[in-house]
């Protein structure tokens, strides 16, 4: 006969921190020509003259660098998610255009679970939405291995699945690994002639690969309800009867470290009660009847209900009470 | 413009290229020649290890080469007053007071214009002169104050960094 509800949304948990500077590539574009050519003038008794060197040509070989940065310092997640995602950048610091391969892993020591690896576990986030959407492309390694120019990056979704286990304030971690095709290896280590334009491809300052990893929370919240209330009848007594008073209050608190936003409370009237006019209060605040500006609000159709939006709701934001009172038919 | 005329057109062209410079050749008295090499780091007979300048044919942004220049009297006259110009190249950054050239004056400049030795060339900025930056400086000139005699060599060199 009676239910008190709350509409909970996603729970939002932001952490500071693990925010990667932005990657730039230095550098000449590879196979890029260098020319210099000299030139003299000198007078031989009084005849002035000029003569210009022969052009010397350096080439630019190719740099293979590659930096991957995290994008969501931390995923906040509930036990048992799916297709739970972290998004990275991928970009090519090196001078020239570079294939480069990606691998997942998402079993790593120093966090209190393992994600579980979604198949696929690697997108393209394709429509640059920044989460995993039907548009995004699959990544098949071999088949569609990004090819990067000069300072040009590419944004990647790891997907993974979260155990149903996992407990309030746990950590799963979950990397992406990023390697130039061409090769990796100690930095100043040469592949002749596999460079842009037939250059040399040199192994720069980060290897040729790079990681970075990422991090899911479980950040749980659960919201409590604790009804009473108190009856006062047209007699100065507490008896229910027909005429009589009932005012109903709902102390609702939030306990975890996640956090419910977009809370709404909402109440059916009871059957065979009426709704008092101008009784409904948030935290003793009076809050009108009419939907406006305040957070409460009474509609009489199509079920008789009365409503308050609670905002966002923390553990530290303490309890929030929500009373309105109704007259027995 | 047909097929025709654009083929004798082109002929035209490499002809008079290959006219002038060989006359250019044939007139000057001094040969002039530029080499890029860089650095290496090799271990002698004493093993220890010494730097030495092997050519450079492909390099990788960040790397300092170094530009020599030199300048041979081929004639039976000495040449005087010898300038040797050199531009820094495109997409490289010259490495502050680099240049050397025995018997020589060196100067820089931003413009190719206005030179002046290492410290003294300035640049105007928001209406104040201030001191040139290494990687503004596009040109090195330099003046030898002797006359370069029959068969000898005079050297000018500087090192520029791979942008």
């Amino acid at each position: 006969m009676f239910s008190a509800r709350l509409l909970v949304g996603l729970g939002v948990v932001s952490l500071c921190g693990l925010w990667a500077p932005e990657a730039h590539a230095v550098g000449v574009p590879a196979g890029t020509s260098i020319d210099n050519t000299a030139q003299v003038t000198y007078t031989v008794g009084s005849v002035s003259a000029t003569a210009t060197s022969n052009t010397t040509t350096v080439t630019v070989a190719e740099i293979l660098d590659v930096v991957v940065t995290l994008q969501t310092p931390s995923v906040p997640v509930i036990a048992g998610a799916t297709q739970q995602e972290l998004l990275y950048r991928v970009t090519n610091t090196g001078n020239g255009p570079e294939t480069f391969r990606l691998q997942m892993t998402s079993v790593i020591a120093g966090d209190e679970f393992d994600p579980v690896a979604a198949a696929p576990s690697i997108y393209f986030d394709t429509d640059a939405s920044g989460d995993l959407s039907p548009g995004d492309v699959p990544y098949v390694v071999g088949s569609n291995d990004p090819v990067l120019n000069a300072d040009e990056f590419v944004n990647v979704l790891v997907v993974n699945d979260i155990p149903a286990g996992v407990s309030d304030g746990n950590r799963g971690f979950s990397r992406l690994l990023a390697d130039a095709r061409t090769g990796t290896g100690a930095p100043g280590a040469t592949y002749a002639g596999q460079g842009a334009n037939g250059t040399d491809a040199v192994v720069g300052t980060t290897g040729a690969d790079s990681d970075a990893t990422g991090q899911y929370l479980v950040a749980g919240v659960a919201l409590n309800v604790v009804q009473t209330q108190a009856v006062s009848d047209q007699f100065g007594g507490t008896r229910p009867l027909p005429g009589a008073t009932i005012t109903y209050s709902f102390v609702i608190s939030a306990t975890g470290t996640g956090s419910a936003s977009t809370s709404i409370f909402t109440n059916d009237i009871p059957a065979d009660t009426t709704y008092v006019p101008g009784t409904l209060r948030l935290n003793s605040a009076a809050l009108s009847d009419a939907v406006d500006a305040d957070a409460g609000d009474f509609s009489a159709a199509p079920v008789a209900r009365v409503s308050v939006q609670l905002g966002t709701l923390t553990q530290a934001s303490g309890t929030q009470t929500v009373q309105f009172a109704v007259t027995i038919n | 413009m047909n097929k025709r005329t654009q083929f004798y057109a082109f002929v035209t062209l490499i002809a008079c290229g290959f006219t002038s410079q060989a006359f250019a050749q044939a007139k000057s008295c001094i040969e002039l020649k530029t080499t890029a090499e860089v650095e290496k780091e090799v271990v002698n007979a004493k093993g220890e290890k010494t730097k030495v300048l092997a050519p450079a044919g492909k390099v990788v942004p960040g790397t300092e080469v170094v530009w020599t220049v030199t300048a041979n009297n081929v004639c039976k006259q000495p040449s005087d007053k010898v300038v040797i110009n050199n531009p820094v190249p495109e997409h490289m950054t010259l490495v502050a007071n680099s240049a050397i050239g025995a018997g020589s004056q060196i100067t820089y400049s931003v413009d190719g214009k206005s030179f002046a030795p290492a410290g003294q060339l300035t640049v105007k900025e928001n209406g104040a002169e201030r001191p040139a930056r290494a990687d503004e400086i596009r040109h090195v000139r330099w003046e030898f104050k002797n006359p370069l005699a029959p068969g000898a060599m005079a050297i000018a060199r500087f090192r520029a960094v791979l942008n």
